[in-house]
């Protein structure tokens, strides 16, 4: 007789069977629109260039199997899928694993580093201005606002205009060390960070005004210390539910801001690739982002669970 | 001063670095560095000995015998010889290469017969005196032959990957980001009458890619690259920095210019075309859109092309708005609709014109804008159509367009070839956008290639020039340049003949 699975692990099989599943309906979806845009991939490589000959489209159109029927080549895309091959780029003429492997690193560097500042920004003009004097408040939230609404191509030229043409503080753009990384990371920061501080401080204000902070007060407890140990905590649950939204806005948010910085990184090759069609690589990224998405929303389940007792279910 | 590491902002990136594969300017400026050429074309449009010691074409113009050096070792010690040229142009030619314009620039190659050590013969199945210029430019240089075999796979990635003889040794290629190169202290084979003459003075040459303008004109001007490619909208305040320098060279080759389709629609009408040509003045619309810096161009040739620009074509299309009315009043296009457009059987004059929006630059757009304004003046209806890539290049192929916009960049008349022999149509890869289909035009050409007497040569391309603006098969616009920012320190940057900056001898006055 087997015993029944302890409910960690239920949990997670359960997750990693949903997983697989978006993983597979996110390529498929990926497949078939790529096949369903107009134009072909062949014609698109070849561009307008001098040596378009039938003999080169013949040799490239057999080298990616596009002239299989469209259920064969979806069979083939899935069983090299399932080995883990993503194929080699049509544009670039490498395997698409090496492209993202090589650009990987910049991306996650700058989103990384944007996620860290916009939380810990967020949070500290959060416990300072929630439920203070209403002028704190109102400059707060100003500020808040202007910076949610200002375009992050605009503020990325007039942080390089400031600090690196005039001031030479940070070099130009590219990528290597923490220098060349502040100013990207402050411009994708800032509009997601004035964000999160709104959502984190409204649930504060909610929590400061429910009967329990008044008994908490009557304990003696400490204002800092209500903020910090109990507010924070009612506001964290709605401000993690953002947390999908903020992974989509982090990616997309890259292709902006690696532009304008001319750094390298995932979200340029993305836009190279939707533009020219190179399939492989699309589907890979495709890959990717759904693979972000599902560990973002398990980290955001877990911390809520963390947040709020409520949700833990009796085992 | 020697040393220190030499920064160039360039404004496109490439997918691709193999020369013998990609067809962008971009793989040409930044691969000069690693890979030499049999011969050398200057500034001047002259041709110098290179790898190519000296060479003789047949009478025919369809073989030709190239003496090579016998000193010049690849970066990976591999030594150069008749072998390795004959390597390369399989390597150009072999279908798995994929080439999208080395290729074409081979043209009729047959085959190449080693001769000896340092001694080939390469033979055509044509006539190519255009070979020698073709020769000449980065898209034919020679790669060491183990690394085209090694690393056949690979040759995109650019970095190590990239293993020629140049000056300069390919360390790395960070996609959207940087190229890096090493200075290659055996370099000793520079080109013949070149303006620096050895291994270059820099230790490190380093080629950022900087897509956004104002972004590279500010990493010119605060210093944080030596040279950029000076986007033409930041060209005046470039020239009145006094720490700066502009120095601007027309690019050879086909001129920007609207091409008109003459397969198809209302533009089947050769007067509808002439009537086209006359609508635009085109001289306020180039002083208007580029402020003095880009000149008007009256050809489909660029007039910096060595060997070929007839300038007896300037005037040849006048700007006459009364007299394109009185064409298009023949033509049978005398009605009008309600929006004041000229109508013909109850259909509007109204003509496509595709585009793809992300790889608009000049101020193309503004220009296209001013071009469509002018032709509404008479009646005229240009359509700007914004479309995707892959739907961009299948209208292309399919001839579904009224007017195509293009310039490419060549230093022979033989780019004409491209535009106006009659078998280069669009379909099978040609450039031959307006659909010119004439014999006298085909023979013109085809001589073009077989001509070896300068003069003669050029006649014949002059023919060429004279009849596609005649039949109204194009509307030139504007002249291309390349427009190149240094630095206080910089020196030592100089152009060859397709106006790209060259690198070998670049150097900074202080550390």
């Amino acid at each position: 007789m087997s015993r029944p699975l302890p409910p960690a692990a239920r949990w997670l099989l359960h997750r990693a069977a949903g997983a697989v599943l978006v993983l597979w309906g996110a390529a498929s979806l990926a497949f078939l629109v790529l096949h369903l845009v107009p134009g072909d991939p062949v014609t698109t490589l070849l561009g307008a260039s001098a040596t378009d000959s039938t003999a080169l489209r013949a040799e490239i159109r057999r080298e990616y199997r596009l002239d299989d029927p469209a259920a064969a080549q979806y069979a083939a895309f899935l069983a090299r899928l399932a080995t883990g091959e993503l194929g080699d780029s049509y544009q670039q003429r490498q395997p698409v694993s090496v492209i993202i492997g090589e650009q990987l690193g910049h991306t996650a560097e700058l989103a990384l580093g944007a996620l860290v500042l916009l939380v810990a920004g967020a949070l500290l003009t959060a416990t300072l201005t929630a439920g203070r004097g209403r002028r704190v408040r109102g400059l707060a939230s100003g500020a808040e606002l202007i910076a949610v609404s200002t375009p992050a191509f605009w503020l990325g030229i007039v942080l390089l205009t400031v600090f690196s043409f005039r001031l030479n503080v940070f070099p130009v753009a590219g990528a290597g060390d923490w220098r060349s990384l502040a100013l990207p990371v402050v411009t994708l920061a800032v509009p997601f960070g004035s964000l999160l501080a709104q959502v984190l401080r409204e649930g504060m204000e909610s929590a400061l005004h429910q009967p329990f902070a008044l008994t908490a007060r009557s304990r003696g407890l400490r204002p800092a210390a209500l903020r910090l140990r109990h507010a924070l905590r009612h506001a964290a649950v709605p401000a993690v539910t953002l947390s999908g939204w903020l992974a989509g806005g982090l990616l997309s948010g890259t292709v902006l801001v690696e532009t304008v910085f001319a750094r390298p990184g995932l979200g340029r090759v993305a836009l190279d690739a939707v533009s020219g069609r190179d399939i492989p690589v699309v589907v890979g990224l495709v890959l990717l982002s759904a693979a972000v998405y599902l560990v973002v929303n398990a980290l955001a389940d877990l911390i809520c669970l963390w947040a709020d007792p409520r949700l833990r279910s009796p085992v | 001063m020697r040393g220190g590491t030499f920064t160039y902002a360039a404004a496109v990136g490439t997918s691709c670095l193999d020369p013998h594969t990609s067809p962008g300017d971009i793989t040409a400026v930044v691969q000069r560095n690693v890979f030499d050429s049999l011969v050398h074309l200057d500034d001047r449009g002259r041709f110098h000995p290179w790898l190519a010691t000296s060479w003789k074409i047949s009478d025919d113009a369809r073989s030709y015998t190239f003496e090579l050096r016998d000193d010049v070792t690849f970066h990976d010690g591999t030594p150069f010889d008749a072998a390795a040229v004959k390597a390369n142009l399989e390597h150009i030619r072999a279908p798995a290469t994929k080439s999208l314009y080395a290729a074409a620039l081979l043209g009729p190659y047959r085959d190449s017969e080693i001769l000896g050590e340092h001694r080939i013969r390469i033979d055509f199945a044509e006539p190519s005196v255009p070979f020698l210029q073709a020769a000449s430019t980065p898209y034919l240089g020679i790669a060491s032959p183990v690394s085209l075999s090694r690393d056949k796979d690979r040759l995109c990635a650019g970095g190590k990957y990239s293993v020629g003889s140049g000056p300069f040794r390919s360390e790395r290629y960070v996609k959207n980001d940087r190229a890096e190169f090493v200075r290659n202290a055996d370099y000793r084979w520079s080109p013949k009458g070149a303006a620096h003459q050895g291994p270059p003075l820099v230790d490190r040459l380093v080629v950022r890619f900087l897509p956004e303008d104002s972004v590279r004109a500010g990493a010119l001007t605060s210093g944080q690259v030596d040279a950029a490619a000076v986007p033409i909208t930041s060209a005046r305040a470039v020239r009145r920095d006094s720490s700066l320098k502009l120095t601007k060279r027309q690019a050879p080759g086909a001129a920007y210019a609207l091409y008109l389709n003459t397969g198809r629609g209302p533009l089947r009408d050769e007067r509808v075309r002439r009537a086209l040509q006359r609508s635009v003045d085109v001289d306020a619309l180039i002083r208007g859109v580029y402020r003095g810096e880009y000149e008007r161009a009256w050809s489909p040739l660029s007039p910096a092309t060595p060997g070929g620009y007839d300038d007896s074509i300037e005037g040849a299309i006048r700007h006459d708005p009364q007299g394109a009315a009185a064409l298009l009043d023949r033509a049978g296009w005398t009605g009008r609709d309600g929006e004041g457009y000229r109508t013909k059987d109850g259909r509007r004059l109204s003509l496509r014109w595709p585009y793809i929006g992300a790889l608009i630059r000049d101020q193309r757009d503004v220009l296209a804008e001013a071009v469509q304004a002018e032709l509404r003046k008479n009646g005229i209806d240009l359509v700007r159509e914004a479309v995707e890539t892959g739907a961009y290049f299948e209208r292309y192929g399919k001839g579904d367009y009224d007017v195509w916009d293009n310039a490419w960049v060549r230093a022979d008349p033989a780019i004409l070839a491209g535009f106006y022999l009659s078998a280069q149509r669009p379909a099978e890869g040609g450039q031959n956008v307006s659909g010119a289909n004439d014999p006298q035009v085909d023979a013109w050409l085809r001589a073009g290639a077989a001509e070896k007497r300068p003069q003669a040569r050029e006649t014949s391309y002059a023919k060429v020039e004279r009849w596609a603006v005649d039949h109204g098969t194009v509307l030139p616009l504007y002249v291309p340049v390349t427009a190149i920012g240094t630095g206080e320190k910089a020196r030592g940057l100089t152009f060859d003949a397709n106006a790209w900056p060259q690198f070998a001898g670049v150097w900074k006055t202080e550390r």
